[in-house]
């Protein structure tokens, strides 16, 4: 009797720790748009009531630089990321910045898109392909049209040094017969590299450029909403990326922190990002409207660890190329 | 020996000579200490010796050609601008000042709107107005063709919107020295039979040529330092800056390049430094001394041509601040950017957003309000307590704390906040906490970047405070803090309240200083609006600089409501 009491009391204590420790703020360091950010930490804390989540925002490099700082400054705020792309991920998780999350469910996803080490999380699957304004005389189907003389005077592409996804964008473009020959043919021509996604969307909207290179989900979402453009999967493929999620080691909030990853990575949670127009990384979750079928989108290849040990050095060519 | 009648016995003679002034001035140079030798002298010393500073990195910078292009960008376009704004500012301020053009104080306001509308913000605003899909200029045909670039997006973009803003600076320089000018010169003029051309000629315009040159010198100062016009219009029209390049550098790499930035700072640095001397040798060769009760030296009447010559006033002025305004809220209205507004189209999604959704507004709000009240206050009694000083006999410590925030307001605001980040990123000695990502780094930065806002106002009121005052307290036995309380403070406060309402102003809108310290939780309005419109979403950008732009209209409204039972002076556009 006891010692079923005693095992009793010590089940409850455990699950009431167990949920206890779901609460507190939870600081999000993200690259998502403000407007995208918001909903996701809204329906975290919505499914989570006690949890306030806060989120900073901006590009991948820019937000990575002000972690450091803090980090450097010995004072770390940032308990959870969620940025473009998996190759900062494997820098940090090379590090020991990250914390390993082992009880995650990523059995629902396909292998090899996920950390096998648990230590970041795909959420999302975002291609970059080609944009236009519709009122552009020429309706570019693949890179190579890109390269006509007046379709680069006004193309313009995020710069990597900006955006996360650009870079990968670089990297696996630079990877294919194209090579780094394409991208200097653009810069030759006048092509402009300057900030992040959201400055392409803007100035192929406003239609101070007509040609660019965007992710997916900006140009489908924005063309629903009126705005004069339209996107292309280029006929070569288009580069993806995973969006990845990852607890960073110093989280004094670790539970909540992982509750959150968990979310993100429920069905519920990529129904979420569906419905903000993101193709979902969950197989079993609808694409949004706009999208091709999943299985006829050609991704390029991408060598992730060789992108990791060249991140400088191609950072550097480009720059040489376009400026910065 | 007799005792010297210099103060009435007290009980403690030697205790209150250490406890008055020695402990204000031991209170003013530690945050002295805080505000400009730490963070300026760390600039230097990792310029100078860190690890990747040296003289072999001064040679590096120097030869980078993308430094070189920064170099000679700041200048030109500082210079030009500075041009630009005098002709225009002192144009301005000779037809409001000298002829009876009505509705001066409004025009006043209107003009000084152009400087209190923050730079990001005007930028994004005219952006909006020239650009291809301007509902304005297809409204009237001229909107350029799709495809091409942006023609704000140019060398002239950035030196006409900087001219715009430096203009209130000239404006106000000269506006000061006319009321001041003595009318003895003018109206002996008049008795041996000049003309008021021949005044204006040769009377007004020759006596105005120090404050002329203070306002070019103010203008270039101020344009070299700016961020938010060639940040916004620069970087997509290749045409970087030395502030903007650091901000590039350091927004995506971090501290692995601070080295770098405080070679960069120092070169800039030096630059605004020495143009703020060479103005101080040229005035004191320019200004003759004068005196006589100030009066309006001319009065110019325009007869039939007052109505037209208001009109065209007033015409330029809703051009150059209601019509971007005006763009901005046609943006803030579309559902997404390059869609026209027509009644179809209109939403407020974008104000619901950024005012209902976004957690991060309520915050920049509430953090912009409580750094420039703070900055507002901390400048005030910082600079009367510097003014106190000033008369005693530890004046030099005064002297020197003044041209230390002097050298801190020329330097670019980039310059300060990396001195601040180099400073104070590591965690104080001690205490084992970093002031980085906390507010007090934000209003640190913001005290020294605007404390000779607030030094010089005071300054002035004590010049010409009436020493007789004080001695007949001392006389009377009243102690240092006595006296500061009860006769300086009373006589003082005027003119502390006049810097530290330009203070709080200037913080409430300003973006260079926050833009590279800002963190979680310490984001003010300028950052957001900057974030929103770096990162591309131009409709919340656009949103949220409406609601800046309304709540700095507010408060000035506000101001100036109060300015009615207040001293004249206090309030900038008022008198």
């Amino acid at each position: 009797m006891r010692r079923l009491i005693l095992s009793t009391l010590a089940a409850l204590s455990l699950s009431t720790a167990v949920h206890a420790e779901v609460g507190g703020t939870l600081v999000l360091y993200t690259s998502q748009p403000n407007e995208d950010a918001q909903k996701t930490v809204d329906a975290f804390m919505a499914a989570n009531p006690g949890v306030t989540v806060e989120f900073v925002r901006d590009g991948t490099p820019k937000i990575m630089a002000k972690f450091r700082a803090e980090l450097e400054a010995g004072a770390p705020q940032a308990d959870v990321l969620l940025i473009a792309d998996s190759v900062t991920m494997e820098g940090l998780k090379a590090e020991g910045l990250l914390m390993a999350h082992p009880d995650a469910d990523t059995s629902a996803y396909e292998p090899g898109i996920m950390d096998a080490d648990k230590t970041w999380f795909a959420t999302k699957l975002i291609t970059t392909g080609i944009v236009y304004n519709t009122s552009a005389p020429v309706k570019p189907v693949s890179y190579a049209d890109l390269t006509a003389p007046e379709v680069t005077a006004a193309f313009m592409m995020p710069s990597p040094l900006a955006s996360g996804a650009a870079t990968i964008h670089m990297v696996a473009l630079t990877g294919t017969e194209l090579g780094w020959g394409f991208y200097e043919a653009l810069a030759r021509q006048g092509a402009v590299a300057d900030g992040g996604n959201g400055g392409v969307l803007k100035a192929v909207a406003g239609g101070e450029k007509l040609y660019g290179f965007l992710v997916d989900f900006l140009a489908i979402r924005e063309a629903a909403a009126g705005a004069p453009i339209q996107f292309v999967f280029p006929t070569e493929g288009v580069s993806a990326v995973s969006e990845p999620v990852a607890i960073l080691a110093n989280t004094t909030n670790p539970d909540t922190a992982k509750a959150f990853v968990d979310f993100l990575i429920s069905e519920s949670g990529q129904q979420v990002a569906a419905d903000m127009g993101y193709l979902p990384a969950h197989p079993a979750v609808t694409p949004p409207a706009g999208f091709p079928a999943r299985d006829t989108i050609k991704i390029l290849p991408f060598d992730a660890a060789k992108a990791l040990a060249d991140e400088e050095a191609n950072k550097t060519r480009f720059t040489e190329m376009f400026g910065g | 020996m007799p005792a010297p009648l210099r103060e009435a016995p007290a009980r403690w003679p030697g205790l209150r000579r250490i406890t008055g002034e020695p402990v204000l001035l031991a209170l003013i140079v530690l945050a002295a200490f805080a505000l400009f030798v730490l963070p300026l002298g760390a600039i230097g010393r990792l310029a100078v010796s860190g690890t990747g500073g040296g003289p072999d990195a001064f040679v590096s910078a120097v030869n980078s050609r993308s430094v070189q292009r920064a170099f000679w960008h700041s200048l030109e376009s500082a210079a030009l601008s500075a041009v630009a704004a005098t002709l225009v500012g002192g144009a301005l301020a000779l037809l409001i000042g000298l002829t009876d053009v009505r509705g001066r104080t409004a025009l006043s306001f209107a003009i000084l709107m152009l400087m209190m509308i923050p730079p990001h913000v005007t930028a994004i605003a005219w952006i909006q107005m020239l650009g291809p899909s301007s509902v304005l200029l297809q409204a009237l045909n001229l909107a350029p063709a799709p495809g091409s670039t942006h023609p704000l997006y140019s060398r002239e973009g950035v030196i006409g919107l900087l001219a715009l803003q430096q203009v209130p600076l000239v404006y106000l320089t000269l506006r000061a020295a006319l009321r001041a000018l003595p009318r003895d010169l003018a109206e002996a003029a008049r008795v041996n039979g000049a003309g008021p051309w021949r005044v204006l000629t040769r009377v007004v315009l020759p006596l105005l040529r120090p404050a002329v040159l203070a306002g070019f010198a103010l203008a270039f100062v101020s344009a070299l330092g700016n961020f938010g016009v060639p940040a916004l219009l620069g970087i997509p029209g290749r045409y970087v800056t030395v502030p903007v390049l650091m901000w590039q550098r350091l927004a995506s790499s971090g501290p692995s390049v601070l080295a770098d930035m405080a070679v960069l700072a120092t070169l800039i640095g030096a630059v605004a430094v020495a143009a703020v001397w060479a103005q101080m040798r040229l005035m004191r060769h320019a200004s003759v001394a004068l005196i006589g009760p100030p009066q309006q030296p001319l009065r110019l009447t325009l007869g039939r041509w007052r109505s037209p010559v208001e009109l065209a006033l007033w015409a330029v002025l809703a051009f150059a601040v209601v019509a971007p305004l005006l763009a901005m809220l046609a943006t803030a209205l579309v559902p997404t950017y390059g869609v026209p507004l027509r009644a179809d189209t209109v939403t407020l999604r974008h104000f619901h957003e950024v005012i209902l959704n976004q957690t991060v507004t309520a915050r920049a709000f509430a953090n912009s309000a409580a750094l420039a009240v703070l900055a507002g206050l901390g400048v005030a009694a910082l600079a009367l307590a510097v003014g106190a000083l000033s008369r005693g006999r530890l004046r030099g410590g005064a002297r020197a704390v003044t041209t230390l925030a002097e050298v801190a307001y020329a330097v670019p605001g980039l310059v300060i906040s990396v001195g601040f980040i180099i400073a104070f990123l590591r965690p104080l000695p001690g205490l084992g906490i970093s002031l980085y990502g906390t507010h007090a780094i934000i209003l640190g930065a913001y005290l020294s970047a605007f404390l000779a806002v607030g030094l010089k106002p005071v300054g002035v009121a004590f010049a010409v405070l009436d020493p007789a005052l004080h001695e007949a307290a001392r006389v009377s036995g009243a102690g240092f803090w006595r006296r500061l309380w009860r006769i300086d403070l009373p006589l003082i406060a005027p003119a502390a309240a006049s810097g530290a309402v330009l203070v709080m102003l200037t913080a409430w809108n300003e973006v260079t200083l926050s833009s590279i310290l800002w963190t979680r939780g310490t984001e003010t309005l300028g950052t957001v609006i900057f974030n929103y419109e770096d990162g591309g979403y131009s409709t919340l950008s656009s949103a949220m600089s409406i609601l800046s732009v309304a709540a700095t209209l507010a408060l000035m409204g506000l101001l100036h409501r109060l300015g009615r039972n207040l001293p004249p002076g206090i309030i900038p556009w008022r008198g």
